[in-house]
């Protein structure tokens, strides 16, 4: 074993030796030629039988991305459906007028979903409505605001839900909902889904002349 | 497996649709649940010759529960720290405009007493008519005049067989059963029938009771099951002994207390343990959640 080492470990010293030798070489004539030889040596591509060959090459370490779509139109995720052993997708909705509340409400949800392994499509907002609460004046007939109330909706979509799973998680969500607050679980349809844009009069206008 | 769990797997389930309320003011124990709408699909019933004589007696029972109708007390550490959070948030808040509304008529009014008042100067000339301090006075005289319902009454929660018990907690209903000579306190129960669901089952096991209660089931598939063996002497080929099925189901809506003898017993997980058998309550406290 030792020789063999030995003998390797000699054919290395003579090589870094060498490439010393051929370093130094190398580095006095850079200096001579240019005197400063930061810009020069770097925009020099070296040859491909060069060692060094491709040394700032990086394009090829960064991840295959395709090239960037256009903005797309929101799609909407798959609706499941039921089928004999789990019920199709589900809208959990979480409402109420305390938005601290509702907010951390649905986020227990979200989070007990993860932990019980259910899937879950989508946690969206619907936007909030405003009510007044008006009160008729106790002398006289006009009636004054008195409150502005405001309600504050959350909706988390689930994709699929086991049936055996379905009574524990339905029970431990209705343990732990805070006072003030309403759950409602129904099953999600594409009118759900469409309900949450905004309808754009002067598109559909143009869409009906063009029909007409 | 028994015949029917796998009957229930090839059925198409139940479309459910159930809406939950949180308590409102002024509303006394229950919390009030509203239903959609629940569309059934017809259950189909299974040809005879399916089933093969199975030695056990089918039986589905309810695990009705009250739900909690307030949130509980906070124990001492929690109570230190919601205070602590209170005040974090005082000190990092900003005034809202109700509050800046107060401090510039308060300005405005010691400026009017300052007695070199001219009221030309002003630079806001709406003044209103309402200060924000009158508003403040009329909101803390309506306050005054309201009473909240107490959150504990001690006689309520020791009558047993009321279900506005414990507000703060969650509830179950047992009831005194008949089972092979013995008289014992058990989950409502029923023996299934050729022809229907376990479900169907459970479902008339607490319309036997006769309370009647409004009820929500939270599911199709049973929570939880208890297999008793019948003891070697009475046992016979095709009885050796019983499986209960659960359903977990919801209290929606009670009826009037009615005054006679206590039928029903309304109780909380730990108290459970002194009514039931000891292996009955091995199996029913799996599935039971206090929480």
């Amino acid at each position: 074993m030792n020789p063999i080492y030995r003998k390797f470990q000699a054919s290395v010293t003579q090589q870094l030796f060498a490439l010393n030798q051929a370093l130094t070489s190398c580095r006095v004539a850079p200096s001579i030629q240019h005197p400063v030889w930061c810009t020069a040596s770097v925009n020099e591509r070296h040859y491909r039988s060069m060692p060094t060959h491709g040394i700032g090459r990086w394009r090829h370490l960064l991840p295959r991305n395709a090239p960037k779509k256009k903005k797309e139109k929101h799609q909407m995720k798959g609706i499941f459906s039921a089928t004999a052993t789990s019920y199709g997708t589900l809208n959990v909705k979480v409402s109420g007028h305390d938005m601290t509340v509702v907010e951390r409400y649905s986020q227990y949800i979200h989070n007990l979903c993860i932990r019980l392994g259910i899937n879950v499509a989508e946690h969206y907002a619907l936007p909030t409505k405003s009510t007044e609460v008006m009160l008729m004046q106790e002398q006289g007939t006009k009636m004054y605001v008195d409150a502005v109330l405001k309600t504050h909706e959350r909706v988390v979509q689930l994709s699929t839900l086991n049936a055996t799973l379905c009574p524990i998680f339905m029970d431990v969500l209705l343990k732990n909902q805070p006072e003030g607050v309403e759950l409602s679980v129904k099953e999600h349809t594409e009118a759900d889904f469409q309900a949450r844009f905004k309808t754009r009069p002067e598109l559909e206008g143009l869409i009906s002349q063009i029909y007409q | 497996m028994a015949a029917p769990c796998g009957r229930m797997a090839s059925r198409p389930l139940f479309r459910f649709l159930s809406r939950f309320s949180g308590i409102c003011v002024g509303h006394t124990g229950i919390r009030h649940f509203s239903r959609a709408s629940v569309s059934r699909t017809t259950a189909k019933s299974e040809t005879e010759g399916e089933r093969g004589g199975s030695p056990w007696t089918l039986m589905a029972a309810v695990c009705l529960q009250r739900l909690p109708v307030i949130s509980a007390d906070y124990n001492p550490m929690e109570q230190r720290f919601k205070d602590m959070l209170h005040q974090i948030e005082l000190e990092k808040s900003v005034l809202s405009d109700h509050e800046l509304r107060l401090l510039e008529e308060a300005e405005r009014m010691s400026r009017k007493q300052a007695g070199d008042y001219d009221s030309d100067k002003e630079d806001d000339v709406d003044q209103e008519i309402l200060l924000a301090q009158d508003m403040e006075d009329t909101w803390e005289q309506k306050l005054k005049s309201f009473q909240p319902a107490p959150r504990v009454r001690a006689d309520v929660d020791k009558d047993l067989s009321s279900p506005e018990r414990c507000l703060a907690d969650s509830l179950v209903l047992l009831t005194e059963q008949q089972v092979g000579g013995e008289k014992m306190w058990l989950l409502p129960q029923t023996q299934w029938q050729e022809g229907e669901t376990l479900r169907q089952t459970a479902e008339r096991a607490l319309a036997s009771l006769p309370a009647g209660f409004k009820v929500t089931f939270l599911g199709n598939a049973p929570c939880g099951v208890y297999k008793y063996k019948l003891p070697k002497a009475i046992r016979t080929e095709s009885c050796v002994g019983t499986k209960v099925f659960f359903f977990k189901a919801i209290l929606t809506d009670s009826p009037p207390p009615k005054p006679e003898k206590a039928l029903f017993l309304w109780l909380k997980k730990n108290e459970l343990e002194k009514y039931l058998k000891p292996a009955y309550m091995l199996k029913v406290g799996n599935f039971i959640l206090d929480l």
